[in-house]
Parts: structure tokens; sequence; C-alpha cells
């Protein structure tokens, strides 16, 4: 049992009600951050938040805290939320115990590591930075999260993770590079600042292009960070069932390229595996697009309980910092292609633009599936299939059906991508996802150059 | 502090903070969330040989304090690089601040806030808005912070806030549409009487008819126009535009791996030409009700108003005490930090675009053809701040001096000093509001800051509106 799981108990000791849940989220983290080759905001995180859920006569509280001595007050303030709360028809009950399926995703390396440990991987970043100044991070966590209910269930699961973040950067150049894992051993901090300082160095001189709609080849960075946004409003339940995502009315239908299969697979040892989402109901893997059909989205219980029509929790019940989004994909899983390398798709779409990571985006419209933002650290030129001369940074404005509508090709390798920026309480979570080609990726402005 | 300093820290600081969040949301007549958050803890700032070092912990107790503060200084000695960190000097400071309040949020029943927020929902009901949704919130964050400089000051602020949703769909077509404005609605430092004013109750029948009424309207025309933004989209331009690329550690590189640089250069300071003679912005962290008001920052250093850009020019940087040692200007006053658990970071605190002369209708006038954007929907700007765009809920069409026909999914883009070049009227003081928004994120690992910025309605010529995809 974790010392999580030990809190949660005596936590549901203190509750009162006719069922209580109570979820422990605990972190023991660390970043070292630094700016120009130099650790500027180091900072180390000890916390463990205690939530509890309160249903009495059919109404639900919440309430939480981080004081492990203050369960008394916690559940009084739990108990008091459920009396003044509504009853809600559609509340499905909390979850019933179930088996779950052993994953693996504990690395008591990486759980080991403290102060000392990630400055020194951050100062194997900077080390191999050379004539660039080194912006990122390196960061480990150890993440503890339980749950313990008045159905009996009882869950508990240690997560570990570790990212190195490296932007190479000087005036007129940068070049980005991240990555991640739940076992420390897979990185190479040296290994990452390279692979932003060669993409740096193609970056000098960079040059403006006319708006317009162009053929593109995107690295993973970008192709993550698109399906994470598009995500908010078309892949999990509460977008669907408000009618704001572009899967409205069209589950069943080919929507996208038949070489586009997407799905969400917490269970996947590549990703950052879990056991369990945030009410307890066992992770699946869930198929969202399959040979470009739209097949469905992430559901949790409520969520499932308000649509009725069949539908049941997907196990994506979402951390407490996300419950205004409703359920949403976390672990994303993009089948790849047969392509060699970011070349040959190169090669496959012979004139266009080559896109390294994306920056800033925005929902412009939800229904239509329509993003917005900009490129950044390492847009090239694409001409006669080669990656040529560095561009600005582009504004593009792109409809995903655009993006995913036609797609020449995807790598054989795929990457694992980090998603999680550190807000609020940890939860690693990342895309597993190749690059990708598309012949229609709309550029409707330019920027700034790459660089500092 | 005392343990830092024992452990070679020539600097150090600790803040304990107690923080209560409580928030609730009905959607569709129901309640969706009512969460009642606490948090406390320890945040240990240290210099060691020119080098930071920081660790936060969820207690509030003597062991756990003075074991923080060793692994802050751990951390620091171990940080790699050359460190030379100075600080401008502050005189140390000691005082007390407490949010000026007539009804403590949350003393008022939950049954009272869901009773408001259910009303507010039936107000908006059309058969056309498929989704209602209201929230109110409140927070108390009770702050003491001590430096090795003697510093030694306590305060307890108080946020109050609420906002409205209506979503419409028909056919592939979704609009919302948001009071007073998108993104969960807005704050003030203050209590419970402030979401009173806001009468959401009596506001929701226009927020309902107008969602609907955007599944009607056609789509915004792409070109250049003149364009008049909402108070509440001015903010924004002013948040997005002049806030986060006059963040000092912005200009020096130290967000480039995530939130971006800027555009302007320490050397821009007294002669960069931002915008056009109408353009005057101010900071001001004694703003009545902002969300960044307070007496002293998380550095300690005092609250003040001060001119960033006067006529159109740059006068001033948002900084922190390290910041402006670099620049040799100014003594910081914008650190701020989200919680016990973060290091403080250079933020807004009150940024506001300050009023002309004239009304809303005066502004129109002598516009014969042009739009009137209303309500933040979406924003992006690059990593130095330069190419943006944002969406609007709604626009209206400019005819000959006065409001015409409703149109959606509205967007206008621009680059900044170009933009801002373009603005040649700001209405007056008595077209002024303030708003305060819970959502502006920087920093690894990530930090949210409550931040306020007041307008009027601001009228920009020649902008290109509409981007076609």
């Amino acid at each position: 049992m974790t010392r999580a799981l030990d809190l949660a108990e005596s936590a549901l000791h203190a509750a009162e009600g006719d069922e209580a849940e109570v979820l422990v989220h605990a972190e023991r983290s660390g970043v070292a951050r630094f700016a120009a080759s130099i650790v500027h905001q180091p900072t180390l995180v000890d916390d463990a938040q205690i939530r509890m859920r309160i249903v009495r006569d059919g109404k639900v509280g919440w309430a939480s805290t981080n004081r492990a001595e203050g369960l008394d007050e916690l559940a009084r303030r739990a108990g008091e939320a459920a009396d003044q709360a509504r009853p809600d028809p559609d509340f499905p009950g909390l979850a019933p115990p179930a088996d779950y399926e052993a994953v693996s995703g504990h690395d008591p390396e990486t759980a080991e590591l403290g102060p000392d440990d990630q400055a020194r991987l951050a100062g194997e970043a900077i080390a191999a930075a050379g004539e660039f100044g080194l912006y990122g991070y390196f960061t480990s966590a150890l993440t503890q999260i339980a749950l313990a209910s008045s159905t009996g269930l009882r869950a508990d699961q240690e997560l570990t993770d570790a990212a190195v973040l490296s932007l190479a950067a000087t005036e007129g150049a940068s070049g980005w590079a991240e990555h991640t894992s739940w076992r420390v051993s897979d990185l190479d901090p040296a290994a990452v600042t390279e692979e932003a300082t060669s993409k740096a160095a193609r970056t000098r001189d960079a040059k403006e292009i006319e708006p317009g709609t162009y053929a593109a080849v995107l690295e993973p960075y970008a192709v993550a960070e698109l399906l994470r946004w598009f995500s908010y409003d078309s892949l999990g339940a509460q977008g669907f069932i408000e009618e704001r995502s572009y899967f409205c009315d069209r589950i069943g239908e080919t929507v996208f390229d038949e070489k586009v299969t997407l799905a969400d697979n917490a269970l996947d040892p590549v990703n950052f595996p879990k056991s369990f989402d945030f009410e307890g109901t066992p992770r699946r893997r869930v198929e969202l697009i399959e040979n470009g059909v739209a097949r469905g989205v992430v559901w949790d219980r409520m969520t499932a309980a308000r649509a009725g029509d069949g539908h049941e929790s997907t196990g994506h019940a979402p951390p407490e910092d996300w419950r205004y989004f409703g359920p949403l994909p976390t672990s994303f899983d993009l089948a790849p292609g047969d392509a060699a390398s970011v070349d040959e798709l190169a090669e496959q779409i012979g004139d266009g633009i080559y896109v390294t990571r994306l920056h800033y985006l925005g929902i412009i419209d939800s229904r239509g599936g329509v993003l917005t933002g900009m490129t950044r650290d390492g847009t090239f030129r694409i001409r006669d299939g080669k990656v040529a001369e560095p561009l600005v940074n582009l504004r593009f404005t792109v409809p995903m059906g655009d993006v995913l509508g036609e797609v020449p090709g995807l790598t054989r390798d795929r990457m694992l991508v980090n998603l999680n920026e550190l807000y609020g309480e940890r939860f690693p979570y990342g895309a597993l996802v190749p690059s990708l080609a598309t012949t229609k990726f709309q550029i409707t402005g330019t920027g700034s150059g790459p660089g500092l | 502090m005392d343990a830092a300093l024992g452990a070679g820290a020539t600097y150090a600081d600790a803040r304990a903070v107690s923080l209560r969040r409580q928030s609730v949301i009905t959607k569709n007549g129901q309640l969706d969330d009512l969460s009642d958050t606490e948090s406390e803890g320890i945040g240990v700032r240290v210099l060691v040989d020119g080098a930071w070092g920081f660790a936060g912990i969820g207690r509030l107790d003597d062991s756990a304090a003075r074991d923080t503060a060793l692994r802050a200084t751990a951390f620091a000695r171990a940080a790699s690089g050359r460190h030379r960190t100075a600080l401008a000097p502050v005189d140390a400071q000691t005082g007390e601040y407490r949010t000026p309040l007539e009804r403590d949020p949350f003393s008022v029943p939950l049954s009272d806030k869901i009773d408001l927020c259910l009303r507010a929902e039936e107000g908006m009901k059309h058969a056309d808005v498929k989704v209602t949704v209201a929230m109110v919130r409140a927070q108390r964050e009770h702050k003491v912070l001590v430096s090795s400089e003697g510093t030694n000051v306590e305060q307890e602020i108080y946020e109050s806030g609420g906002g409205i949703d209506a979503y419409a769909s028909a056919g592939d077509v979704s609009q919302i549409r948001s009071y007073p404005s998108q993104h969960s609605g807005v704050s003030v430092q203050g209590g419970w009487e402030l979401v009173e004013r806001l009468n959401l109750d009596g506001e929701a029948p226009r927020v309902g008819e107008q969602a609907a009424a955007l599944l009607l309207a056609p789509e915004c025309p792409a070109g250049r126009t003149t364009v008049v933004l909402s108070p509440e989209q001015a903010i924004m331009q002013v948040h997005e535009s002049v806030g986060h690329p006059t963040e000092l550690d912005r200009v020096y590189g130290t967000e480039a791996a995530y939130a971006g640089t800027s555009f302007l250069s320490p050397n821009d300071l007294g002669s960069l030409r931002y915008g056009s003679e109408q353009m005057n912005i101010t900071a001001d962290s004694t703003t009545p009700e902002g969300l960044g008001t307070f007496a002293f920052d998380d550095e300690g250093v005092p609250a003040r108003r001060e001119a960033i850009v006067e006529a159109g020019v740059l006068r001033g940087f948002l900084s922190s005490r390290e910041t402006a040692e670099q620049l040799g200007a100014g003594a910081g006053g914008s650190m701020r930090a989200d919680g016990w658990g973060r290091m403080p970071l250079v933020r807004m605190t009150n940024l506001h675009l300050e009023p002309g002369e004239g009304s809303f209708e005066e502004l129109l006038a002598d516009i014969d053809d042009g739009l009137y954007l209303e309500t933040n929907k979406s924003w992006s700007i690059d990593d130095k701040r330069l190419n943006f765009q944002f969406g609007t809920q709604i626009a209206w069409e400019i005819k000959n001096g006065r409001l015409g026909r409703m149109l959606r999914d509205a967007t206008y883009t621009g680059v900044t000093p170009l933009f801002w070049a373009k603005l040649d009227r700001v209405a007056g003081p008595e077209e002024w509001k303030l708003f305060g928004l819970t959502n502006c994120g920087k920093g690894q690992p990530g930090q949210s800051a409550h931040v306020s910025h007041g307008a009027s309605h601001a009228r920009f010529r020649d902008v290109e509106v509409g981007v076609s995809t």
C-alpha cells in the first residue's frame, strides 16, 4: 500500500454520508529550469492533496485540502457542500470496485532523483549546447494517486516521469527538442540538446513566404500539439454531448485520410501507463479514429450517464484541475505509417513547408475543427522534395479536416511527446505520434524570425 | 529563513501561504461542480553564491520549513552556470494589507450561490441554446513574507467573481455568448457585493438571445476596415500585446523555452514608438478591486502606479528586483507567485489602457464602414508578441456611424506596434471598465496569475479582419 492510499483510507474514515470517496494526489518533484545556459528557476515541490466527495440523499459535495491533520474539517466541508447541493438525477453513483490491469510506469531510479541529480542532468544538457544558449529544463517526479471509497473501491498507483527540454537559441536562430519517459535511463540530455542545436544551426537567415495553402511535413512535436488542441472540444464526451465537437453527427463516417488511425491508450508501456482514472474506473484503449473513420470520444461516468444511450465510462475521468473540460484523451496513440524518415515525407510532398513545433494555439471554430497558432524553432521550406531554406515563424489557421484529410504519409518511427506543462498537480501524460505529411496546411500570416 | 542562511545562503525569503478557493458551476439546470479547495504551505527562495534555489512544501510547521530551506539551498548549490544574480536595493518593509470588502464571499451560503447560478441559467433559455453555464467563485489568500533583509509583511486578499455562457448550435454551426466575459467570467478583488453588482440573472436573457441569433448571422467578411474593440476585447489586446512583451524577464530571455521572449529590447526604454499618441498604458498595483492589487509584491516591493507607454512611447517595463538591477532602472514590484509551491515570476499586476475622451456613440459617429468587435473568443500570438490573431464572440457592422447587422466568427490579425499605431481614439473615462482574468499562464512549472485590466472602447483604422481559411 502506498502512503497515498493509507492517507485516503484515513480520510474515508472521517467522511459521513450515504457514499464517500477520497482521492489523494501526491507529488514530489524537481524542475531545474535554465535560460542562457544558467539554471535560474530551480523548483522543488512536495505536496499531497486530499479530495473528498460525499453523497447525501443523491446530492454530491466536494472539498479538498493538503492538511493531513485536517481530515475531520475536510469531511465537514464536503458534507456541508453535499447538504446544500441539489440532487442530480443523472448522478451515476460512485465507481464500484474493479480489477485493474497491472501496468508499468514506476521506475525506482527516477523516483529517487533528488535536487543534485536534477541539477546534474540539467547540466549535461547545458554542456552540449556549444555556441548556443540553452533554454529549458530537466525535470523528474514521483506522483502517487490513490482512491478509496465506500463502495469498497481501492486503487493506488505510483507514476514516475522525467523530461529534458532543450531550446538552443541565439539571435536569429533557434531549435527545439524535448524527450520524455517514465524511466530516466531512457533519456540522454546531451543528445536532446544536440538535436536542438543541429536544428538551430539551420535556422539562420530565415525568409518570409506568402500566405496560402501549403503541403507540410509536421514533426511529432507539432502533430501532438494539434491533436491536444483538437481534443479539447472534439475528442472528449463533454464537447460531444454539448454539440461543440467536430465528431458530432459524424461518428461512423469517414472524416480523415484512411492512413489516420488514432486511439487513446493509457495502458501502453511506451506512454505513461496508468491503470485507473480519477474516479477509479479501469483505463482501457479507446479507438477515436480508425482508418479515417470517426469511431468515438472518451467518457467518464457523469458524461456517460448524462448521454445515456448505452454509453459507459471509458476510464477518462479527469484530474481536479481539468474538471471544467470533462473527460479528455491523455495517452494519444497515432498509428505509424511506412515512411523511413521525415526526408521521405518531404520527398512525398515535393514542395511545401517543414514544421518542427507549434506555439500558442487557439480554437477558432470548435464544430469546424479550426485551429490557429504559430510555428516556432525550426520552420523550413521544402523544395524539390528536400528540406531547404529556413522560414520565419508562420501563423497557421487550419481546419483539422484539411490537415488530416489527405495524408501522403507518416513515419514508421514514433516518439513520445510530453504534453504536461506542469500546471497544478503533477500528472504526466503524452502523445505517441509519428511525423506526418499533409497536403493542406493554411498559412495566414508571418511573424518574427527564429531565435531570441 | 534562518535555516537557509545557516546553510550558506546569502539571501533568503520565505512565504507562508494559506489559500482557499470555492467555486459553484451549474450547467443546464443542474449543479455541475461544487468545489471547495484549500492548500497551505511554505516556499523558500534562496541565493547561494549568486544562484537561485527554491523549494516548497505543503505543510506549515517548523521542521517542514527548515527541511524545505535546506532543500532549496542544496538545489541552488547544485545549479549549473556562472551565476551573478544581484538584486536592486529595496528598503526592508513591514506592514499589513487586507482587501476592503463588505461581505466575505465565504460567508455566503452555498445554496444562495447555487440559486443565483440557476436563476441566471433559467434566463438564458432559448430553443437553440443547447447548453447554459453559470459560475461564481471566491478565493482567499493569506500570506506572510519574510526576508533576510528584514522584510516582514502580511497580506490577506479576497477575490469574488462570476459569469455566464450560452452555447447555441444548429446544423454545423456552434456559437457561444458570454457575460461579462468568456474564460470563466470575471473576478475582482473584493467581497460578494461585487458578484451581486454583475447582475448575472439580469443580463442572462440578452446573452441567450444573442447566442441563438448568432446561428443565423452572416459570417464576418474578410478585408481591411476600421474596428472598434469593446472594453473586454481591448483588455485582451493590452494583455497579450503590451503586458507580456513588457515583462522584463521575457525581454531578457528567461521565458524563451515556454511563454516566449519579446520583440522589445532593454535599449527600447524611452525611445521605442509602441503605438499612436492616443496609446497610454499604465501598470497600477493600487487599482481598487484589481486582482493585481496588493501592498507588497512577493519580493516585498511596495505597490505603485507607473507608466508603461506614454503617448505611444515605451516608458517602463514590468520587473523584478533582479531584472531591474540588470536594466539599471526601477526596483521591481511585479513579482508574483502562484501559491506556496512556485517561485515568484515577473507578472502583470493591473495593466490599463488609459481612457481618452468621448462616448461610445461619438467613437462610432465618424465611421462610414467598420466593425464593432465584442467579447473575446480566441487568442493566439507569437513568441515575441508580434503577430497576433484574435476572435470575438460577436461582431456588428458599423454603417454611417451606427451599429448595424450582427456578424459571427469575427477574427482580426495584426503585428503589435503596427496595430497600435492605428489606434486613433479611445473613449472616455465614463466608458472605462475593469476586468479580472484568472488564467494567465507562464513559467515552468506552470503558474496561473490573476490580473486585471481596464479599458474603454478603442478604435483602430485599417485592420485586417475575417481571416480566411
